[in-house]
């Protein structure tokens, strides 16, 4: 009885499957020839196609090409699982990493009173030095009369109605028609 | 012993690349280092002052020696585009800065440049130049709180000690 039921369960394997690949040819999974004499019926469309399918092109280039199945479904790509809820968020966004420093090293300039940073010159009092500068190298350029025409003495720089004193003996002198700013103290 | 070149690591390199390429960046500073012996004051981004200073004060070293030193004119030479700027130099600033053994430029902070780029700008100046002074330097007046109560500190002791 044993061999029996033994040697049975082996052929009930083979028909089941058997009977899958019978129901699967039926159903036209299986491409072959049997297909078109199992069906009972005809041919649902006949089409004029030409002699080599595109399915045979299709297969071809497919075997030629690397298959990246990863790249081509969007079933694979990084996407967030949950919503990040508020409270996550304030903690991302407010972190001190990510605020803005608060500076104190903001004084007040001595001389004009304008806010100034403690290691940078005050904004105004440098654009109004720069300002006067750039008369005195006008004045100088007009002296000078041309280009690459440096002098080979030292400068000095008078205001109204100041003379040359003992120490200015052989500098070239530019008069400034002004009055001498209280900023610009005379040696 | 060092078997590969790690590609990130800069340390002890004491020189910055700026401008295309080492040629680039001395001939940017040959310019700098012009325009500074010309105007005597100029003003450019931070990091460009920082390196074109240690370079106009070792010019002025080798003018310090001499128009007739060969090496100190072949210097010249290079570092001033302009040649009328090698007269300048040996006969104004190496006397002026004769007595000073050192530092003979003044670098000063400015407010970033108001381009798009917001660049940390540096005004470098000779000393002893006779353009206007950016920096004046303050004395605390003998009014304030702290000056007075020295000062009344020093009348008591001179008090005490001559009675």
């Amino acid at each position: 009885m044993v061999v029996l039921l033994l040697v049975r369960s082996p052929l009930l394997r083979l028909r089941a499957l058997l009977q899958l690949c019978w129901g699967r040819l039926e159903r036209g999974l299986l491409p072959g020839g049997l297909g078109r004499q199992s069906s009972p019926w005809g041919p649902a469309l006949a089409v004029q196609a030409p002699a080599v399918l595109p399915q045979a092109a299709n297969d071809a280039g497919e075997s030629s090409a690397e298959a990246p199945g990863l790249l081509d479904s969007i079933l694979w790509m990084a996407v967030p699982k949950k919503r990040r809820t508020i409270e996550v968020n304030r903690c991302r966004r407010r972190h001190p990493s990510k605020l803005i420093e608060v500076k104190r090293n903001i004084d007040v300039c001595p001389e004009c009173g304008n806010l100034k940073q403690k290691h940078v010159l005050c904004g105004y009092c440098y654009t109004k030095v720069k300002a006067e500068t750039h008369l005195i190298r006008m004045e100088m350029h007009k002296k000078e009369g041309g280009p690459f025409k440096a002098p080979t003495v030292e400068t000095v720089v008078l205001y109204d109605g100041e003379k040359p004193s003992e120490k200015d003996e052989g500098k070239r002198i530019i008069e400034r028609a002004r009055k001498r700013p209280s900023w610009f103290v005379q040696n | 012993m060092r078997l590969s070149v790690a590609a990130a690591i800069s340390h002890g390199r004491v020189y910055r690349r700026i401008g295309f390429g080492p040629r680039g960046r001395l001939d940017l500073l040959r310019n700098l280092v012009t325009a500074l012996v010309r105007h005597e004051r100029i003003e450019t981004p931070w990091a460009r002052a920082d390196e074109m200073r240690g370079y106009a004060e070792r010019l002025i070293d080798y003018a310090k020696r001499g128009d007739t030193d060969e090496r100190a004119m072949r210097m010249a030479n290079f570092w001033l585009t302009e040649k009328d700027l090698i007269h300048k130099l040996f006969k104004v600033l190496a006397p002026r800065f004769q007595p000073h053994p050192g530092s003979y430029t003044r670098m000063l902070h400015i407010p970033n440049r108001d381009a798009l780029d917001r660049a940390k700008m540096a005004v470098i100046e000779l000393k002893g130049n006779p353009l206007p002074p950016l920096i004046r330097p303050r004395r605390d007046s003998e009014k304030t709180l702290l000056n007075q109560l020295l000062k009344g500190y020093r009348e008591d002791l001179h008090r005490a000690a001559a009675p």
